[in-house]
C-alpha cells in the first residue's frame, strides 16, 4: 500500500522576507510549486503558524504552491506566501528545480536576522514527528542540535522522508530539505551536492563539510539512506514472496570497539512493497 | 561543598611588562603613557580585597585600564568586524586567540630557520633543535617541573592522554584494576580508558557530581582502593566551571598507591600550576588554550615513571638503535616523539608561555575571577536562564566560564543568532561532555568562556545580546 495515499491536506507555506526579492516575487507573484504529492493538486490555503501536533504523522504532509502577498509580522513588512494553485503535474518542479529555488529564496536574504526568520518560519510549518520516531536509532549524528530522521522508500521507488529537530533553527533547514526532497526519485536525490545547497547556510562557510553544520548531517544522512533503501529494493526484488522489509542499522564485521560501534550513517530504511 | 585550593605564585604580584610583549607601536605607546601606572594602582587595591570574593558586582579590576583592556590590542584578530559587529570572542573554553608575539614566533620560524630538529648538523637545524628544545624548557618551567625531560611534545592534550593510556595503561592495568574518573570529564579523559579498560579488564569506575554540581570528591575519596591503580580527572571543569582541590585529592590517590593524571586543560591557561606541589604524576594540556598555536600539546610525566613506559608510537626519533627484528628505544622524551614534531607550533608554544608569564599568571587569574564573577552576576540575572555549576561563594570559586541554557530555546539557536546578529561567538552542544550533560538531564547547553583579554565591556555586550536573542525568539513562539 502506498503509505502517501492517505494524505489529505496540504500546509502552506509562509514566508517572511524583510525585502522583497525580484527574483523571488516579481510584480506578477510566481508560484513556486511547493508540493510533495502529484494528486494533491487542488489545495486550499490554510497557513499554520505553529506545527499542529495532531499532524503528527508518518507521512508528513507538504506543501503546495505558494503565492506571495505582504503581511505585517514581528515588526518587519514581510511576505506571506499563499497556497492556493491547482499545479498540473507537469508544472511540478524537479529536485533541480527547488534546490536552484531555495537558493535563490536565500540569496535574496542578505541581512543574516531575515534568513533566520525565513528558517524559523519554515521550522513552525514543519509537522512535528511522532514522539515513537524521536528514537536513538533515526537520530542524525554528528550535530550539536538533535536530528531525528525517518526514511521510507515508498512502492513506486520514490524517497519520504519525517525529520524534526530540537532546534528552531536546525527544524528550518530540515524543513528546506524536506521540500526539495520529500518525493524525490532516488537518483535525483543523490545528485545534490551541498555546495548546491550552499547559499542556505546561516553564518557556516560553503565550503568544507564541518561537525556543526547540521544540515549538510541531514542532506548526507539522506542520501545514504536512499542509497541504503535502494540496494534493499534491488535485493527485495530479486526475491520472490517479499511483503515488507525494513533495513536495520548496520551490523559491523569485527564487532563493536570500546563498546563502542562505528556509526558513519545510521541507516533506519524502510521501504514498502505491494 | 568544595573548597578550592589555588596554588599561588608567590606573595609579591608581578606587575604586567606589556612592554616587552605587546610589538604593537601604539599600543606600547599608550601604555607606557597611562596604563601601567594606573593598572599598578588598581591592581594592588584589588589585591587586598581578593580574598574576599562574594558575588561580585563590578570590581575594581575591570574598569578602563583593566587586563583585558590592556592586553586586547596584543591580540589581532580580536579587531575584527562580524556581520557589521565588533567580534566579541567568548569561546576562550574551546580555543584561545593568539597575540602577535605567538603569530610573529611562527613567521620568523618558517621565514628564518625553518628545518628538521635532532637530524642535521647544518646551522638551520641547529637553530631550529635550540628553539625546539627551548619551548620545551618554557614548558618545564611554566608548570614547574623539575626538568625538561619531563615534557613531551603531543599534538594535543588528547594525544597526550592517549600516550599515557596505551603506554602506561596497557603495560600496567590487569583485569580487576580499577581506574577512577569523574562523569565531568572531556571525551578525550573518558574515551582512552573506556578502550585500555576494555583491552586488559581494567574496571573504570565514575565519580558522580554533588548537589552543587561539583565532581564529589567525597565520594571519589571512599571509592579508592587498593585496586585503584589510576586516577584521571580534570583540574577545572571546562562546562561546569568547578576547580577540584587537585593537590589533596592527589595525595589521597598516592595513598592507596594509585597514580594520577591530570586534565589541565582548562587549568594551565588560567591560574598557576605547579606539578611539584600538586605531585601530580601525570599531566596534560594543549597549546591552543593558552594563547600557543594548535597542532601541539604536552604531557608531563614524573621521569622515573616515563623511563619505564614503552613507546607508543614507532618511527624515527624515538630510537636508539634499530635492527630488523627489534630496535632499542631512546630515553624519554625522545622515545614518545616518533617522526618530525609539529617544530613551528612548539616554538609558538614557548612565545605564548613568554607572553602569558610576563604579565604573570596569577594576575590573569585575578582578573579572570572577577571577570568570571561578573559574567556569573549578570547572566544569572537574566531570567529563565539556568547556569549549570556551583554557584560562586566566598569558599567556593567558579573558573571564568558559564556553561547555561535558556527555558524553551535550543542553545544552538541561541549561538547562531548571538553570532548572526550581534557578532558575539559562544559555544553551543555538549562541549564533548555527553555523560555530563546526560547527567544534568540535557542534550546541549551553551558556554560563555573568558580569556584575560576578555573586557567587562564583552561581558555587557553579551548580555544585551543574549536578552534580544531571547526577546526574539519568544517573539516567534
Ligand atoms: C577539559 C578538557 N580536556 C581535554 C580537552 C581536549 O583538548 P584537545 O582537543 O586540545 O586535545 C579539552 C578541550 O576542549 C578540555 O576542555
Amino acid at each position: 500500500m502506498d503509505s502517501s495515499s492517505n494524505l489529505n491536506f496540504p500546509f502552506t507555506i509562509s514566508c517572511t522576507p524583510t525585502k522583497l526579492n525580484p527574483q523571488f516575487c516579481p510584480q506578477k507573484p510566481t508560484f513556486l510549486t511547493f508540493m510533495k504529492y502529484p494528486s494533491s493538486f487542488l489545495t486550499i490555503s490554510s497557513i499554520p503558524t505553529k506545527p499542529n501536533p495532531q499532524s503528527c504523522s508518518k507521512n508528513p504532509i507538504f506543501f503546495t504552491s505558494i503565492r506571495c502577498s505582504r503581511n505585517i509580522r514581528h515588526g518587519l513588512s514581510s511576505v506571506s506566501c499563499l497556497i492556493m494553485e491547482e499545479a498540473p503535474l507537469d508544472e511540478r518542479l524537479s529536485v533541480v528545480d527547488k534546490v536552484r529555488s531555495l537558493s535563490l529564496e536565500f540569496r535574496s536574504l542578505s541581512e543574516p536576522i531575515d534568513r533566520v526568520k525565513r528558517l524559523l518560519h519554515y521550522a513552525s510549518i514543519l509537522p512535528p514527528l511522532c514522539e515513537s520516531a524521536r528514537v536513538q536509532e533515526n537520530r542524525v549524528l554528528g550535530c550539536t542540535t538533535q536530528v531525528w530522521l525517518e526514511v521510507r522508500m515508498n512502492s513506486r521507488g520514490s524517497m519520504n522522508f519525517s525529520v524534526d529537530s530540537d532546534s528552531e533553527i536546525t527544524k528550518g533547514f530540515c524543513s528546506c530539505l524536506m521540500w526539495v526532497f520529500d518525493g524525490a526519485e532516488p537518483e535525483e536525490i543523490l545528485s545534490v551536492t551541498a555546495e548546491d545547497l550552499g547559499d542556505m547556510n546561516v553564518g557556516l562557510p560553503k565550503k568544507g563539510r564541518s561537525r556543526v553544520n547540521t544540515w549538510h548531517n541531514v542532506l548526507f544522512s539522506m542520501q545514504n539512506r536512499t542509497k541504503d533503501c535502494v540496494q534493499e529494493r534491488k535485493r527485495a526484488l530479486s526475491l520472490e514472496d517479499l511483503h515488507s522489509l525494513v533495513i536495520r542499522p548496520h551490523e559491523h564485521v569485527g564487532g563493536p570497539s570500546a563498546n563502542g560501534s562505528y556509526l558513519e550513517s545510521e541507516p533506519k530504511c524502510s521501504f514498502e512493497v505491494k | 561543598m568544595i573548597t578550592t585550593t589555588t596554588p599561588m605564585e608567590g606573595a609579591m604580584l608581578k606587575l604586567p611588562c606589556l612592554r616587552s610583549v605587546s610589538r604593537n607601536t601604539n599600543f606600547t605607546n599608550r601604555s607606557s603613557n597611562s596604563f601601567p601606572w594606573s593598572y599598578r594602582r588598581l591592581h594592588i587595591s584589588a589585591s587586598a580585597s581578593a580574598s574576599a570574593s562574594a558575588p561580585l558586582v563590578e570590581g575594581p579590576k575591570l574598569g578602563p585600564g583593566s587586563l583585558g583592556h590592556i592586553t586586547r590590542s596584543d591580540f589581532p584578530i580580536l579587531h575584527q568586524e562580524i556581520n557589521g559587529l565588533k567580534l566579541v570572542y567568548l569561546d576562550n573554553a574551546a580555543t584561545s586567540q593568539k597575540p602577535r608575539a605567538v603569530i610573529e614566533a611562527l613567521q620568523n620560524y618558517y621565514e628564518a630557520y625553518n628545518s628538521n630538529v635532532h637530524r642535521g648538523i647544518h646551522y638551520l637545524s641547529a637553530k631550529a633543535t635550540d628553539e625546539y628544545e627551548s619551548a620545551r624548557q618554557k614548558v618545564a618551567n611554566f608548570i614547574h617541573a623539575a626538568e625538561a625531560k619531563e615534557i613531551i611534545f603531543t599534538r594535543n592534550a588528547t594525544e597526550a592522554i592517549n600516550l599515557v593510556a596505551y603506554s602506561w595503561g596497557l603495560s600496567n592495568l590487569k583485569p580487576g584494576d580499577e581506574i577512577i574518573t569523574t562523569i565531568a570529564e572531556h571525551h578525550s579523559a573518558i574515551v582512552p580508558w573506556q578502550i585500555v579498560a576494555q583491552k586488559t579488564g581494567a574496571v573504570l569506575r565514575f565519580v558522580n557530581l554533588t548537589e552543587d554540581e561539583v565532581p564529589d570528591v567525597g565520594q571519589l575519596r571512599d571509592s579508592l582502593s587498593s585496586s585503584t591503580k589510576l586516577l584521571v580527572m580534570h583540574h577545572v571543569s571546562n562546562m561546569l566551571a568547578s576547580v577540584l582541590p587537585m593537590d589533596e585529592v592527589i595525595s589521597w590517590a598516592h595513598d592507596v598507591g594509585a597514580k594520577v593524571l591530570v586534565d589541565a586543560c582548562q587549568s594551565v591557561p588560567h591560574m598557576v600550576v605547579d606539578v611539584k606541589n600538586l605531585d601530580t604524576d601525570f599531566l596534560v594540556g594543549s597549546s591552543h588554550k593558552m594563547c600557543g598555536p594548535t597542532g601541539v600539546g604536552f604531557l608531563y610525566g614524573k621521569s622515573e615513571i616515563l623511563s619505564g613506559m614503552p613507546p607508543f608510537l614507532g618511527g624515527g626519533e624515538m630510537i636508539a638503535d634499530v635492527y630488523l627484528d627489534h630496535s632499542t628505544y631512546a630515553e624519554p622524551p625522545s622515545r614518545f616523539e616518533a617522526g618530525t614534531p609539529a617544530i613551528g607550533e612548539a616554538i609558538g608554544l614557548g612565545a605564548a608561555i613568554d607572553y602569558i608569564s610576563e604579565i604573570g599568571m596569577q594576575q590573569i587569574h585575578d582578573y579572570e575571577m572577577e571577570l568570571g564573577n561578573y559574567l556569573y552576576d549578570r547572566l544569572s540575572s537574566v531570567s529563565d536562564v539556568r547556569i549549570y555549576g556551583p554557584a560562586p561563594s566566598r569558599t567556593v570559586k567558579r573558573a571564568a566560564l558559564c556553561s547555561f541554557n535558556v527555558k524553551d530555546i535550543h542553545p544552538t539557536d541561541i549561538a547562531t543568532f548571538l553570532d548572526q546578529q550581534h557578532g558575539v561567538a559562544i559555544r553551543s552542544g555538549h562541549h564533548c561532555a555527553q555523560p555530563l550533560h546526560r547527567h544534568l538531564g540535557i542534550n546541549a547547553s551553551a558556554r560563555a568562556s573568558l580569556h584575560f583579554y576578555n573586557t567587562k565591556d564583552d561581558v555587557d555586550k553579551f548580555i544585551d545580546a543574549l536578552k534580544d536573542t531571547i526577546n526574539f525568539f519568544t517573539s516567534f513562539k
